[in-house]
């Protein structure tokens, strides 16, 4: 489970953490290099848990982890990484008084810029990356959803981090701000690293150079997302009924049903997409902890 | 004239003074005397003049841009403006600002329970004041941060500035606040003499303790534990002293100083449990 790594931001073996009695992650191996990787994984999956441990706002159990050169279990090596990294976490907090401008601002002195003139000039900066120059005034709780989440992530780019950490950064925004966000995120992946989580498939192939499978704790698959969908090759195929045995089948546009799982023989197959290869490789696993 | 500034006068009215002239060239002034400085620069024709005189080209320059950037920059709210002018650094006063328990609505809370508090110290006794006095601050301390209450905690853990040091500013804030609100509200208990004060360490030790306990236990329950205790020591120490407990005697204060005392080595101890918090919810 280890992406191609020339200089890592993010090198992990072995991660594994319990709430209580019950795991959350479990053994998980992670090389990170400049770029957009996802995490990719059903709800519960475990992947808010590995954000926040490579975030550094929780310790595993067990395991290596080294973030930016440093080790985030030292109280210097946290600070180290605490220093270069951006983090949206998944449901980003404003405080309701804020005006746009005076939460990125609050951001920034967390970050210990404490100049005032050369943080409000950062501020102003990731305000205009993420295309709020003009709503840096209005107070957060008049903004609607998707500014709020660019709100978000100005704040998570002050200081130019090297490291970008973002729980779900899509998640309820409309299809054009999700495009929009995409562009910001692809640009600022470009010679930087950046670690996001998504349930989106489309996500995974528009954005991601890299890509990784959680289910239930465990990493399933790490690499590209073109690997990601040959692992359903030769298992997706198309007719005119529902195959009722397939593990999913769904009337598509065409009028012409698709389905993935074993096909039967002659069966016209199809090009399978990352989501096919997601579908095969969660059954497959849930398929292993049923027997 | 704002605050901070000591303009001198003409017939026409107010303007800088050189050395407010001479400061702000050499980027020397701080806020507040630095917005109203900017404000007046920005209506006022002969300063700016002055200035040009005293300051290189493109230092001047520089201060336009800057001029630019305050004028665009949003007015802070009313409690930061108070605080700045208090004599608080701006970057300290907008992290105070996000304080929940420092919105108005928990002050009004704060001093409707003490004038009520008051109320029942002259129709009960007045111990009442001094057992619930010291509860308020633990309240408000629970209340400032922690993933419940604080919109921006994962934000703020994952920044390089210490938990703690953040925790400790709110404290501070939240203590000082209260103290003045049960300060006033002394004046209205019946007469109990200096033990009026009894309140005050206190509230102290069962502030620094909560903080002390929330690693292990989280906000909300060590600071449901530490009034527990309180109210549990307040009733097995009962009748003794003019304040109606042990407690509030001499010998009971200074145990409580010791008890403020030993929780904040606990905390210092401690302080990187803030950090990579596993219990804080």
């Amino acid at each position: 489970m280890t992406i191609a790594a020339t200089a890592p931001a993010v090198r992990a073996s072995g991660l594994s953490l319990r709430y209580g009695r019950t795991p959350a992650l479990s053994d998980v191996d992670l090389t990170l290099t400049a770029g957009v990787t996802a995490l990719l994984g059903p709800n519960g999956a475990g992947k808010t848990t590995l954000l926040r441990i490579v975030a550094t706002a929780l310790v595993p159990d067990s395991g290596e982890l080294t973030v930016l050169g440093a080790d985030p279990r030292t109280a210097g090596g946290r600070l180290a990484v605490r220093r270069r990294l951006g983090y949206l976490p998944q449901d980003p907090g404003f405080h309701p008084r804020f005006t746009a401008f005076e939460f990125v601002d609050y951001v920034a002195i967390l970050k210990e810029l404490s100049d005032r003139r050369a943080r409000h000039g950062e501020v102003r900066r990731v305000l205009a990356a993420v295309g709020l120059e003009g709503q840096r005034r209005r107070r957060i709780r008049a903004l609607s959803g998707g500014m709020r989440q660019r709100v978000a992530l100005a704040a998570a780019l002050v200081g130019d981090p090297e490291l970008l950490i973002l729980d779900e950064p899509t998640v309820g925004l409309d299809p054009e701000q999700r495009l929009r966000f995409r562009e910001m995120i692809a640009e600022f992946g470009e010679g930087r690293t950046v670690l996001l989580s998504t349930h989106q498939t489309e996500e995974v192939m528009a954005l991601c150079q890299h890509v990784i499978v959680l289910d239930r704790g465990f990493a399933r698959f790490a690499g590209p997302p073109a690997a990601l969908a040959t692992l359903a090759g030769g298992r997706v195929w198309t007719s005119g009924s529902r195959e009722p045995h397939a593990l999913a089948s769904w009337r598509t546009g065409t009028g012409l049903y698709r389905h993935v799982g074993d096909p039967p023989p002659g069966a016209d197959l199809l090009d399978p997409t990352v989501e096919d290869g997601y579908l095969m490789l969660v059954d497959v696993a849930a398929s292993e902890v049923r027997a | 004239m704002s605050v901070g500034l000591e303009a001198g006068m003409d017939a026409t009215g107010w303007h800088l003074s050189d050395e407010q002239i001479r400061r702000y060239a050499a980027l020397g002034l701080a806020p507040p005397a630095l917005w109203s400085a900017d404000a007046h620069l920005a209506a006022c024709a002969p300063c700016r003049d002055r200035l040009s005189a005293v300051a290189p080209a493109g230092l001047v320059g520089d201060g336009w841009a800057r001029l630019d950037a305050e004028l665009d920059a949003p007015v802070p709210g009313p409690v930061e403006r108070l605080l700045v002018r208090a004599g608080v650094p701006d970057h300290t006063a907008r992290l105070l600002a996000a304080t929940p328990t420092l919105r108005r609505s928990w002050l009004a809370a704060v001093t409707s329970t003490l004038a009520l508090t008051a109320l029942l110290a002259h129709l009960a006794h007045p111990a009442v004041f001094l057992v619930v006095a010291p509860l308020l601050p633990v309240a408000g301390v629970t209340l400032s941060f922690g993933p419940r209450f604080d919109p921006t905690y994962e934000i703020s853990l994952v920044a390089p500035m210490h938990t703690l040091r953040l925790v400790l500013l709110r404290c501070t804030a939240v203590l000082s606040t209260t103290t003045v609100l049960s300060g006033l509200a002394s004046l209205a208990v019946p007469d109990l003499g200096l033990a009026v004060l009894g309140w005050f360490l206190p509230s102290l030790a069962l502030t620094v303790t909560s903080l002390a306990l929330t690693p292990r236990f989280g906000p909300v329950a060590a600071g449901v534990l530490v009034a527990a205790g309180w109210l549990a020591l307040v009733g097995a120490t009962l009748g003794a002293g003019r304040g109606g407990s042990a407690v509030f005697v001499p010998a009971g204060q200074l145990a409580l100083a010791l008890a403020a005392a030993v929780a904040a080595a606990v905390l210092a101890r401690h302080r990187w449990a803030f950090e990579t918090p596993r219990r804080i919810r």
